[in-house]
């Protein structure tokens, strides 16, 4: 393990985004990174496909040739495209010493994240989840272990934390046997693949205790517009209002992330 | 004077008190933790009454990483003190203005 104090080290951010037939994940990391950069003024680096044209100035933009796709079921929309299959590749790619591994639908509105550099690792990991209208699912599948988020990773470079990426990767490679040794089903998944490393690593132990203190907060379904009073925000979908503390939103309405009041709420929490 | 299908409306506008409640909970355990040393501390009442009672200046605690870590007593409980009234204060403050807004 590597120490933290030494002052000299390069630190960032790094988002993948490929857009996809129906969703610009670009536009959605260019609005996610001018959250993380006011929050944590730390440089970004995003990944992207070689004919994606950001807005967001980025520190670097590394534009690789990925023709990777995955499906999965989003919101009653039956099956749509994703494409992140390539996240095991941070490591290499990022140019920086430490590292936070961000996925573009992670809103940044506070810099809780910035005080766990200050502690000795080689990674940290994102264990629990929270919806904001009850506990979200916690395991791989009904007989399986815990999930991990793998929406927020911070690593060093370090040879443990090359270890995971790398067993990301190989586990990706051979999914099919991995998902079958982890009673998982369903598609590829970024979370199932980062989890299942992390076990394997760690000597087929939990390590919940090791990973991001406290949970994530999600909202898992479609937004109507998110508002903000008295500095908080006010979640409304057709159904429901929601009132929250102004914290880090993990959005899986990709609509909502692409809409005008998204713009407006990122603007308005200046 | 509101229609029917407005009056429902307004009701599915209408926000759980309870949940707004748990949600800013949720806020408030990540602002209850505290780097110190190279470790992670959750502050609690417990934790604060057991360092300022600690008979020695040096200490050592478990934190939240499981890791042995020394505590400087007064250097700590100054930091954590101030950590911990501020994080209840802001709880104390948003918690009053949930109960402000209009529940179901």
């Amino acid at each position: 393990m590597q120490s933290s104090n030494k002052s000299e080290k390069s630190k960032g951010i790094i988002i993948f985004a490929f857009n996809t037939e129906k969703i610009d994940y670009v536009k959605i990391a260019d609005r996610a990174s001018i959250l993380a950069t006011r929050q944590l003024g730390l440089p970004i680096t995003l990944v992207t496909d070689v004919d994606s044209d950001p807005e967001f100035e980025y520190d670097q933009v590394i534009k690789v040739e990925n023709k990777g796709k995955n499906y999965r079921s989003y919101m009653d929309q039956g099956q749509i495209q994703w494409r992140n299959l390539d996240r095991y590749m941070a490591y290499e790619l990022s140019p920086y010493e430490e590292t936070i591994l961000l996925d573009a639908d992670y809103l940044m509105f506070d810099n809780s994240i910035g005080k766990l550099w200050q502690q000795d690792f080689d990674y940290r990991l994102m264990h629990t989840n929270r919806n904001i209208d009850g506990p979200a699912y916690s395991l791989m599948g009904e007989l399986t272990h815990e999930l991990i988020w793998a929406t927020v990773i911070l690593f060093r470079k370090t040879t443990k934390a090359k270890l995971l990426f790398d067993l990301v990767g190989r586990i990706q490679r051979n999914y099919n046997y991995y998902k079958k040794l982890y009673l998982c089903s369903g598609p590829y998944r970024n979370d199932y693949a980062f989890a299942m490393a992390d076990r394997i690593l760690n000597g087929y132990t939990s390590t919940a205790y090791a990973g991001i203190p406290w949970s994530m907060m999600t909202i898992d379904y479609e937004i109507n517009s998110i508002d903000i009073k008295d500095n908080m925000f006010v979640v409304r979908n057709k159904d429901k209002a929601v009132v929250i503390p102004k914290t880090n939103l993990h959005v899986m309405s990709k609509e909502y992330l692409l809409s005008d009041n998204c713009k407006q709420l990122i603007e308005n929490t200046k | 004077m509101n229609t029917p299908d407005q009056l429902v409306e307004q009701v599915k506008q209408a926000t759980d008190y309870q949940i707004n409640r748990i949600l800013l909970k949720e806020k408030i355990l990540e602002q209850l933790h505290m780097p110190y040393e190279n470790g992670m501390f959750k502050l609690t009442p417990a934790l604060l009454a057991f360092v300022s009672t600690w008979p020695t200046e040096i200490l050592y605690l478990e934190d939240v990483y499981e890791n042995p870590i020394e505590i400087n007593k007064q250097v700590f409980l100054v930091k954590a003190q101030q950590h911990y009234q501020a994080t209840m204060n802001f709880w104390h403050t948003e918690h009053a203005k949930l109960k402000q807004i209009r529940k179901v």
